[in-house]
């Protein structure tokens, strides 16, 4: 996984691409509280769906798929994740 | 744009044989609330056995309504409560007339002239939410945390929603996270359920593990939770509310109609190979739709759920545990989701940050649609209509 930071906010986070369509995103900090547009969503609850803080962040799309077009996050095929601390530790 | 679709083949570069690793059940039962049913069915006059969590309950109603969770053991001589009968408040042991109380303290041996020191069973806290009744299971034996809890559908319990629907299926031979695995499992909507996922997401944040999926239903073949609404579209946004009740917000979407339905697909363990498995349909009476009306659909709602869990059964039946799956770059993020599940099997202080920060899994569904959409096609022109009755086909 790669490390994207969002151009908005600056959250770093991980990143994994299969191809266009897919994406991974593994947070390495509180989503609820980092992300501001989740806080806000959180405080407010209505963007809230299912329990989790909210589907996704624009922003953090946006800034998912401008590293896809700059060369900076690379389109891979699957390998089996790490599990556990490591694939945290590792990724960063 | 950088893009490496450069796929490894297996006949270059591996050519060993891939070996399952069917690992082992886990040890303990999971951290959590458990939902063993709807409240009303246990407020019959009469003490219930289920069995769970590797032992056996007993469940009553005391003189104040509120259901009362022991082990059904008696501490005595070890008779079966749940043969007993309520006397009071307290459950009797029918072997000697023990008297215990939802607490789980021995409150009177009426033959004796004092209960004895340590006169205590294992007594599950229980909780009421949407007119299902929840246990809490901690092996630690820690009481429930506030923020761990069961969202509260608005409106039921009022002629906003219809009743629940309620099913329940036993399920032996295999470990309860042979169902949680479906949450992340795209491609088997298609192949065992008959549906077509057009979008699928999954969120895993703290206890909650959601999936989001946007699907159609096939021209070869109509199952009932399309509602019998040509053309409909299904919005799904289902989440486990921690390692065994799911609760699902389902939109039928049909030209001008929509019908909101709650779909609960809850499950829990009786041994780490065997689980009981119960779902239930409600539908919301508003927008138009009389009682009668709803109660119908989730009838009809309820049919076309139970044959999709017929049809995982079958599957479960015949499978092999498997720790490492082998997956496609189209497949869901299993991996994860049982690094998820996880948090719940061990003790509370041993959770890692892995567990439970944010994960989301977009899936991509482009060669899927275009492959299944071929197969329906020439299913329809054969005039082939797949067996929906997993017992019927292929047999």
């Amino acid at each position: 996984m790669k490390q994207i930071d969002c151009q908005q906010c600056g959250t770093a986070v991980l990143v994994e691409k299969f191809s266009i369509p897919h994406t991974s995103v593994q947070w390495v900090s509180d989503a609820a509280t980092s992300c501001p547009r989740f806080a806000e969503a959180t405080a407010d609850a209505r963007d809230s769906v299912c329990g989790t803080t909210a589907l996704s962040c624009s922003s953090l799309s946006q800034s998912i798929d401008d590293a896809v077009r700059d060369g900076r996050l690379p389109i891979k095929s699957r390998v089996e994740p790490v599990i556990g601390d490591a694939l945290v530790a590792d990724a960063l | 744009m950088s893009i490496d679709m450069t796929e490894v083949t297996d006949s270059e570069q591996f050519d060993e044989v891939r070996l399952i690793d069917a690992g082992s059940n886990p040890t303990r039962f999971a951290r959590g609330w458990h939902c063993l049913g709807r409240s009303k069915d246990f407020r019959d006059g009469k003490p219930h056995t289920v069995k769970v969590f590797g032992t056996k309950v007993v469940i009553w109603a005391d003189t104040k309504g509120k259901l009362n969770v022991l082990d059904a053991f008696c501490r005595h001589m070890g008779g079966d409560l749940s043969k007993g009968e309520i006397k009071g408040d307290e459950i009797s042991c029918p072997f000697h007339d023990w008297r215990w109380g939802g607490d789980g303290k021995c409150k009177d041996v009426p033959y004796a002239q004092r209960v004895p020191l340590r006169a205590r069973t294992a007594a599950w806290e229980t909780m009421e939410v949407n007119g299902l009744l929840f246990v809490w299971n901690d092996p630690q034996g820690n009481p429930p945390p506030a923020d761990v809890t069961i969202p509260e559908i608005p409106g039921f319990g009022t002629s906003e929603w219809s009743d629940w629907s309620w099913n329940t299926f036993l399920v032996e031979g295999s470990n309860c996270r042979e169902i949680v695995d479906n949450v992340v499992d795209m491609a088997h909507f298609f192949y065992v359920h008959y549906q077509m996922p057009q979008y699928f997401k999954n969120i895993f944040e703290g206890h909650v593990a959601a999936q989001h999926m946007r699907s159609t239903g096939r021209d070869d073949i109509h199952t009932g939770v399309q509602l019998d609404m040509p053309d409909s579209e299904t919005i799904s946004d289902a989440a486990y509310y921690g390692p065994s009740f799911m609760l699902d917000t389902v939109y039928t979407v049909a030209g001008d109609t929509t019908v909101e339905t709650k779909l609960v697909n809850c499950h829990y363990p009786i041994s780490q190979d065997s689980f009981v498995l119960m779902f239930g349909t409600t539908v919301h009476t508003i927008d138009g739709v009389t009682q009668e009306q709803a109660d119908g659909m989730a009838e009809m709602f309820t049919e076309g759920v139970e044959t999709q869990f017929k049809q995982d059964v079958e599957i479960w039946k015949h499978k092999t545990r498997i720790e490492n799956p082998l997956l496609t770059a189209e497949d869901g993020p299993v991996y994860q989701l049982r690094r998820w599940y996880e948090q719940f099997f061990v003790d509370v202080e041993d959770i890692t940050e892995d567990m439970v920060a944010r994960f989301e899994f977009e899936v991509d569904t482009t060669k899927a649609l275009e492959t299944w959409k071929v197969e329906v096609a020439e299913n329809v022109a054969k005039g082939i209509v797949p067996e929906q009755d997993p017992t019927k086909a292929k047999a």
